[in-house]
């Protein structure tokens, strides 16, 4: 914990007083130290210190990524033939090129299957770990149980004023907190870090302001504020959330680190390059520089992966430079010597049909799909369970979004047993059933 | 198998034996009953608990109904699941049931229950007189009590509290032991496992509950402040109605003294943001603030309830409640579903006829907008659940699945409900998602039946207490020629919803708008009118609903009722002897104003409004007719997200997304550096430095400046260019305005700095 030193012997005043740019953070060093403590604590009982977490939303096909069936007739193995990876006897699509050469560090997972074969219900179970309540139509956008994210950034925290969940480029269907509350929100930054003039919003100031206004304008501010404070906690005045608020805002705005975790310009050229200048390797780039600032769950949502239509030729387009983007990520951890800490999961709603229809696309299917596991303790050069002949089914070793969801609390320190108690007062289970899995538990 | 059945026989032959030595022993006993003796045991110890084997799916194989509410089914699972493996006859000790319980074989729950304990002898002695599941002449539990339901506890007090069971051959037990306790604030009053109530150190109140079996009784816990207060203290206080009356009694029980009154600035602020949903503008405020009357708070309580805006900001409020999703229900339906809800409170429509125009709805979703809830809720059960909780306050959602752990409603009671819902039938598509249906028209055409989803039972339509009318339906249409004016199922549904003797009818809507008003309901959570979470004055909730329904259930009358009080005006600073009271209305309870309300001023305030989506240009967010409608700034603030089931929760919270976004959004900064907007104007005004001053302290405050503020506003906004004004700070303004006046440039920028430093405090987002 850098910035318990960094302010050991300071008061909090005393941090104030060194201005705008030169502040750490300074408050809540009570809570901080607690978690802290926590923290360590159940450091000593986790593999993994964080999650990057690849959504490809829309369903990714199983087949033309990681489970290619090329025994299969024509019209479910489709036009991508398989390529041998790095292990031997395994085989990926043939796009998935840099991937394969790192597939002794990936643990593919063929055998999750659940129900929910739209998008909606789809993305809550494997979000959440929890089926949908009611019946949830494909626009839909639910939740019913708080995310993965949002019990991440409860249970572990961020140092520095730093969000602890952060969902890139936009909020996840059912990345919310549900009844843990707004706190527990993933913080979006919506903007492309591969623009020039990238900066995140409402962290960054509005352009046209620079630190000496800003500074200006929070003397006037705490000048002006009147407004009487009823410091008994008895009172419960929400004034006094204000206050904690507002210094938490402003200790982000002015965390060193912080920002400096937002400066994807301090990368050099090379790493820029090798993460693809395209706005998801850039995203990629900078979920690592969150995780090497001390956030625990970033959240890639990358849209556009419903191929009724035309599969062929989307992935054609898309996969390669996706698929190099993630494999530099894993690379770039390892180099970084972070991947050991460091999962990095990539995964759909669910996988999709294995006749390709008269669009030439492929429609949704829960019963199969493939989930890439790297990192945080996990054994590389692993395929776990495996789909049959056609790649209808999962039929080895079947696994259940709840067991995936277990994986990464597991990994993370956190008991997916653990009850949870919903605001009527009903006892919930984190996850129902409470079983990671347990190949790619180290 | 051989060995599995060899171990059966062997088993049965033992039973024999067993049978023959026990019988003496067990006759010696009393008889143990599986409902009235293990049940209990089952329950207080946790196993049938909601974390355990009690929830659905059970916990490793063994699954028992929550907290023994299904005798039967719990009978089948100890005794005939599993092969019948959990209990032993041949040697009650070893069963399964008692190993597990006791911990002797390892159990995921440890040990609930302590080898010769009296737990355990009574499981023993159960399994031993052959666990039967039932003994002969069995009585039946009818009711608990207790031996305090009302108790005033002095700081760290302790109480012990008894409970009784009360069977129906008039016999009685003590149950103190079994039963189960619970506070609904530990850190007022805590309550052990044997009912010992112990009160905490900081005055308060709360209600413990006491459970046996799926029987509940409450004892309402006071602990008033320690020092007596004089009742003349209470009989000097003003009282301009009979909320005042009651809120004083209420104080007087617990030596509560309540805040001063607030001044007119206050005030004003207060009803505007309570009644029309943003804060006054500056004329609006100095025009109010200037006037010479002795009834102005009144008049402008009336006035402002006239408004259109009041309409929008209480349809909004309902809108939360009732809101569709359009990705579910589809746009037009959604569209329609708003227009209708607005058009009830321009209108000003009663309550009761309002709410029975949604249950009884019939025809096309495109037409009449109250028809929407049936398209968008599809089944009995979806529709119980949302009628009961809005417009009941009972929350139900428990019964659906069984008996609700804290209240007297079954399963049985739930579908009773459901059945009135088992005729209402469509014609068309309402909902095919991804894309939006077509037309659906809402009929009551069908032949549907309810059932008991255990019992399979199927259920005739009946009220959750008191008596409804018979519908047609139920009589067969022969009779309809007779009957004066024949009512459907969903109609007379309405009827005993929307009638006057239906008191959780209007004590949930006035709850509702109280809490909307004073900060915090009379109960909480505002629709969950349990008997074990009570409200904190229900002399005072009763007498609001009574008046309500006096008054035809006029919406307008409620709040001009509450806001006519003295209490609505008392003010949020506490004094001695009310800081700890959050719960009694002995001073104004602070809160964050609504996403919509703070926009709104927000808009108000720059002279810049926002433009939203599928909107008018110039539309007010409180007007917007989806929350699909994109807006960063209500998303951050809480607005209620349609895709969160419940959907109506809104977030009142302060979140740091929420500090970082009045701080730096580029929309709000766009709005307030705009060319054409009012700090923009403000800087070209040639008005007095004191007045511009005024303008913006009565703009985002409501209220003028003080002297000390005034002055140290003036020296930021007309002091000399270039100075930082660090220097100067209130009250000691030593080197005030300078010489040069700043240019028109600089002085803008400063205007600016000035608004957004305003914007920043919690005195303009916090309801004083």
């Amino acid at each position: 914990m850098a910035i318990l030193k960094n302010c050991d012997g300071t008061t909090r005043r005393d941090c104030l007083k060194l201005g705008l740019g030169g502040l750490v953070a300074g408050g809540f060093l009570g809570s901080l130290e607690a978690r802290a403590i926590a923290n360590e604590q159940r450091a000593k009982n986790r593999e993994a210190d964080a999650c990057i977490l690849i959504w490809l939303d829309g369903g990714p096909t199983h087949y033309e990524t990681f489970d290619p069936k090329p025994l299969a007739p024509v019209e479910i193995r489709g036009q991508f033939e398989a390529i041998q990876t790095k292990v031997s006897g395994v085989h990926y699509s043939k796009h998935m090129k840099k991937m394969a050469a790192i597939a002794d560090k990936l643990a593919v997972v063929r055998s999750i299957r659940h129900n929910q074969g739209n998008h909606g219900a789809g993305n809550h179970y494997m979000m959440t770990g929890a089926p949908p309540r009611i019946p949830v139509g494909c626009g839909a956008f639910v939740s019913f149980h708080p995310s993965l994210g949002s019990v991440v950034a409860k249970e572990l925290g961020a140092p520095n004023g730093l969000p602890p969940y952060f969902s890139m480029p936009r909020m996840s269907r059912s990345g919310g907190p549900n009844f843990l509350g707004a706190k527990y929100a993933p913080f979006v930054v919506s903007d492309d870090p591969n623009r020039k003039s990238f900066r995140v919003r409402d962290v960054a100031l509005p352009s046209g302001l620079d630190g000496g206004d800003f500074s200006v304008r929070k003397d006037i501010r705490s000048s002006i504020d009147k407004m009487l404070r009823m410091n008994d906690e008895v009172a419960g005045d929400p004034a006094m959330a204000f206050d904690e608020f507002y210094d938490q805002g402003f200790e982000l705005i002015s965390s060193k680190e912080a920002q400096a975790a937002f400066d994807i310009g301090k990368e050099d050229g090379a790493t820029r390059t090798a993460f693809g200048r395209n706005p998801f390797g850039q995203r990629a780039l900078l979920a690592r520089r969150l995780v090497q600032a001390g956030v625990p769950f970033v959240t890639l949502y990358e849209g556009g992966w419903d191929h009724h239509v035309g599969i062929f030729d989307a992935l054609d387009k898309r996969l390669p430079s996706f698929e190099s983007s993630i494999a530099a990520l894993i690379n770039d951890l390892e180099v970084n010597g972070m991947l050991e800490r460091t999962m990095v999961v990539v995964l759909g709603e669910f996988g999709r049909t294995p006749t390709i229809n008269a669009r030439g696309g492929r429609d949704h299917w829960s019963n199969a799909m493939s989930v890439v596991f790297a990192g945080g303790g996990t054994s590389g050069g692993q395929v776990i369970g495996a789909t049959d002949k056609q790649g209808y089914s999962a039929v080895e070793n079947v696994l259940s979004p709840e067991n995936f969801v277990s994986t990464i609390y597991k990994k993370l320190g956190i008991d997916p047993g653990k009850l949870l108690r919903s605001p009527d007062g009903r006892p919930i289970h984190l996850v129902s059933d409470a079983n990671p899995i347990k190949e790619l538990m180290a | 198998m051989m060995r599995r059945a060899f171990c059966k026989i062997f088993a049965m032959v033992v039973l024999l034996i067993a049978g023959l030595i026990f019988t003496d022993d067990a006759r010696s006993n009393e008889p143990v009953s599986f409902q009235l003796d293990v049940q209990p045991i089952l329950t207080s110890t946790g196993c049938n608990s909601g974390g355990c084997h009690g929830k659905q799916r059970g916990q490793n194989g063994f699954q028992l109904s929550l907290l023994g509410f299904d005798s039967d089914y719990d009978f089948a699972a100890i005794t005939k699941e599993s092969r019948g493996r959990r209990i032993f006859p041949a040697s009650p000790e070893k069963s399964l049931l008692i190993q597990k319980a006791t911990g002797a074989l390892p159990h995921g729950g440890g040990q609930r229950i302590a080898p010769n304990s009296d737990e355990y002898r009574v499981l023993v002695e159960w399994i031993q007189q052959g666990n039967s599941r039932a003994i002969s002449n069995e009585k039946k539990l009818v009711r608990v009590s207790l031996n305090h339901t009302d108790r005033l506890l002095a700081a760290n007090e302790s109480s012990q509290l008894q409970v009784t069971a009360h069977y129906d051959d008039g016999s009685t037990r003590d149950v103190t032991k079994q039963a189960t306790y619970q506070s609904n604030d530990a850190a007022i009053v805590s309550v052990d496992e044997a009912g010992k109530i112990l009160a905490g150190s900081i005055p308060g109140e709360t209600a413990i509950m006491a459970r046996y079996m799926y029987n509940i009784e409450v004892c309402h816990v006071a602990i008033p402040l320690a020092e007596k207060v004089e009742a003349s203290v209470y009989k000097q206080l003003p009282r301009k109605n009979f909320i005042d009356e009651l809120v004083w009694n209420k104080l007087s029980r617990l030596n509560i003294i309540p805040s001063e009154s607030i001044d007119d600035a206050k005030f004003m602020r207060r009803v505007y943001t309570d009644i029309i949903g943003r804060i006054p503008t500056a004329d609006e405020a100095r025009e109010f603030l200037g006037l010479q009357k002795d009834n102005k708070r009144e008049k402008l309580v009336d006035q402002l309830l006239e408004m259109p805006e009041y309409a929008e900001f209480a349809a909004n409020k309902w809108a939360d409640l009732l809101r569709t999703n359009p990705y579910r229900v589809g746009i037009k339906t959604t569209l329609n579903y708003d227009r209708w809800i607005r058009q009830q409170f321009r209108q000003n429509v009663p309550y009761d006829k309002f709410v029975k125009s949604i249950v009884a709805a019939k025809g096309s979703t495109f037409r009449n907008g109250a028809a929407t809830m049936f398209r968008d809720r599809r089944s009995p059960d979806e529709l119980t659940t949302i009628v009961t909780q809005l417009f009941l306050g009972i929350r139900l959602e428990c019964a659906k699945c069984h008996h609700h752990p804290f209240e007297k409603w079954s399963q049985e009671d739930f579908y009773s409900f459901a059945a009135y819902f088992k005729n209402v039938s469509r014609k068309g598509t309402g909902l095919s998602p991804p894309i939006s249906g077509s037309e659906e028209i809402i009929l009551e055409m069908g032949n549907g039946s309810v059932k008991h989803p255990a019992t399979g039972k199927v259920l005739s339509p009946n009220p959750l207490f008191g008596t409804a009318q018979v519908a047609v339906e139920q009589t067969g249409y022969d009779v309809l020629q007779s009957s004066e004016s024949p009512k459907t199922l969903r109609e007379v549904l309405a009827d005993w919803i929307a009638s006057e003797e239906n008191e959780y009818f209007a004590r949930v809507q006035v709850n509702r708008v109280w809490a909307d008003l004073m900060g915090r309901g009379i109960v909480e959570p505002v629709d969950d009118l349990r008997a074990t979470n009570p409200p904190s004055n229900s002399e005072l909730l009763n007498a609001l609903a009574k008046d309500f329904s006096n008054h035809g259930f006029d919406q307008k009358h409620l709040i001009r009722t509450i806001c006519n009080s003295y209490v609505y005006g008392l003010s949020s600073k506490a004094n001695d002897k009310n800081i700890s009271d959050r719960i009694n209305y002995s001073r104004h309870f602070r809160h964050r104003m609504r996403a919509e309300t703070l926009l709104d001023s927000l808009s108000q305030i720059t002279g810049v409004k926002p433009s939203f989506d599928a909107t008018p240009s110039g539309t007010r967010a409180s007007e917007i007719w989806t929350h699909r409608t994109g807006s960063l700034f209500l998303d951050t603030f809480g607005r209620p997200n349609p895709n969160e089931d419940p959907p109506c929760i809104r977030s009142s919270d302060f979140t740091v997304t929420q500090s970082l976004h009045l701080m730096n959004a580029r929309d709000f900064h766009s709005q307030l550096i705009n060319e054409n907007g009012n700090a923009a104007k403000l800087a070209k005004s040639d008005k007095p430095s004191g007045e511009i001053v005024n303008e913006i302290y009565l703009m985002i405050y409501s209220r003028l400046p003080s002297a000390d503020e005034s002055k140290f506003a003036t020296a930021i906004v007309f002091g000399k260019d270039g100075k930082t004004n660090q220097q100067i700070a209130v009250g000691k303004t030593s080197q005030p305005a300078a010489k040069a006046k700043p240019s028109e440039k600089g002085r803008r920028k400063r205007i600016e700095d000035l608004m957004w430093a305003m914007i920043n405090t919690p005195e303009f987002s916090i309801q004083d």
